[in-house]
């Protein structure tokens, strides 16, 4: 650590850089897979809400959702353009950033982990009100899905994508929460 | 003018930062991630295993199988010539390892570690042990992402083998499928082979797609059936790629993304 706090900052800055898009490609390389353990009726974790809940976390709004939205653009260019998850991730993004955990609770895991599990149910819920939306009339460009069968998906998605994700959230909010802090601490320390 | 021109000085960096960010979630939306499912592809490569014991066993006796059936389709293709039926199959098969699934839980994809460089064309049709397992929607040079026919999105024209029964298929997810029939009294009974029809725009007639589960023939407003598709959809590992013989003709699908039905 010492070593860190002697670095130029720019240099630093730098490396701040890399470590946060380092952790955004790993999220992405774990999308696809399904190890043993990170799956629950053919669901596994929603990684990059998690990433985003642990950006936003300590952040302003602003951050959140543009952090969620380019997350959300990065995850539609690897499933499906309609509907978008760009949306779903940047309401994540700016509601996390707007409970201001800090200021009430000081404790971390487990309160991430809530945060986590709530807006997985958030964010599968918008992404099933885009679905039905165009049922209800608005564009007749999605015939495939009727209202009943979203909504009974739904249940079975955002339950057990939230389970999951607010168990595997620790797994990425501590390192990069860790890292975050130390490079709050070196900057401070030389400003 | 002067205070712009503060913010600015100040600003920059985060503006820069932010721009960044967002045009480079842009891109890689556009692209389809194509860059990230590259990279993807080398990672888990070394974790793309080869066939155990047990494995090696089934496959030579479904080789032995194969190499019968081979030999009874190509008598039967010669008969076919005698009856002057000439058929555009082109023997250009390509065998993919599955990589990965979907990267959301609202889509039923998978991603094949085989792209264009290996021969892999959009609108391959995907084939499994067992049966159809879906269609290439996006291929890059090393991987290829497949819609599999247990999506809610993606439609094909199938028939019932035994009393040729037409009816269109709507995915469930996981291995359900739920069959709607175009007669309003449809000869079927639980047990009953569905396969691909020729009413099917994207697929070829004749593949086999799966076994009726049970019937519901007072649906409205057309009677149903779940079908029990016979591909092992959640455990694929390898699959076969084989290119569309209708994509070279009329075909034309609208946009790449996930939601082309028929």
């Amino acid at each position: 650590m010492i070593s860190l706090m002697q670095w130029n900052a720019q240099h630093r800055q730098i490396l701040n850089y890399a470590v946060t898009i380092a952790s955004v490609l790993a999220c992405l390389f774990v999308l696809p897979t399904r190890l043993p353990g990170m799956e629950l009726l053919g669901v596994g974790p929603n990684w990059l809400l998690i990433w985003v809940v642990a950006w936003s976390v300590k952040r302003t709004p602003l951050q959140g959702t543009i952090a969620g939205l380019s997350l959300g653009l990065i995850q539609d260019g690897l499933t499906a353009l309609q509907p978008t998850h760009a949306l779903s991730l940047a309401v994540v993004g700016f509601l996390t950033a707007r409970i201001q955990k800090q200021r009430y609770i000081q404790e971390d895991f487990i309160s991430v982990a809530l945060i986590v599990f709530g807006m997985a149910v958030l964010a599968e819920t918008i992404i099933a009100l885009q679905f039905s939306v165009p049922r209800l009339g608005f564009a007749a460009s999605t015939p495939h899905r009727t209202l009943a069968e979203i909504w009974f998906y739904h249940q079975r998605i955002a339950l057990s994508s939230a389970i999951l994700s607010s168990l595997w959230a620790p797994a990425v909010y501590y390192p990069l929460n860790r890292w975050w802090e130390r490079m709050n601490a070196a900057e401070q320390a030389q400003a | 003018m002067y205070t712009l021109r503060r913010w600015w000085d100040r600003h920059a960096l985060r503006v820069g930062l932010i721009s960044l960010a967002l045009s480079t979630a842009w891109l890689i939306r556009q692209t389809q991630g194509a860059a990230i499912f590259e990279t993807y592809q080398v990672l888990t490569r070394p974790f793309q295993s080869g066939p155990t014991r047990a494995e090696r066993l089934e496959n030579a006796q479904l080789q032995e199988l194969q190499q019968r059936l081979l030999e009874l389709e190509s008598q039967n293709q010669r008969l076919r010539e005698l009856l002057g039926d000439v058929s555009n199959r082109s023997g250009q098969e390509v065998i993919a390892p599955v990589i990965g699934r979907s990267s959301d839980h609202w889509w039923q994809q998978i991603i094949l570690g085989r792209g264009s460089q290996q021969g892999v064309t959009k609108d391959a049709i995907v084939t499994g042990t067992g049966g159809l397992v879906g269609r290439v929607i996006q291929v890059t040079s090393n991987t290829s992402r497949v819609l599999l026919i247990s999506d809610p999105s993606s439609q094909i024209g199938v028939t019932i083998s035994r009393s040729r029964s037409m009816g269109y298929l709507r995915g469930q997810a996981q291995n359900r499928a739920v069959m709607e029939f175009f007669d309003k009294v449809p000869d079927v009974r639980p047990g009953d082979v569905v396969s691909t029809s020729s009413f099917s725009q994207l697929f070829p007639a004749g593949l086999p797609v799966g076994r009726v589960e049970s019937v519901d023939l007072r649906k409205s407003p057309a009677p149903e059936a779940v079908i029990e598709l016979s591909a092992p959809i959640s455990y694929l590992e390898w699959v076969i790629v084989a290119p569309n013989p209708r994509s070279a003709d009329e075909l034309s699908i609208p946009d790449a993304g996930a939601g082309d039905a028929e």
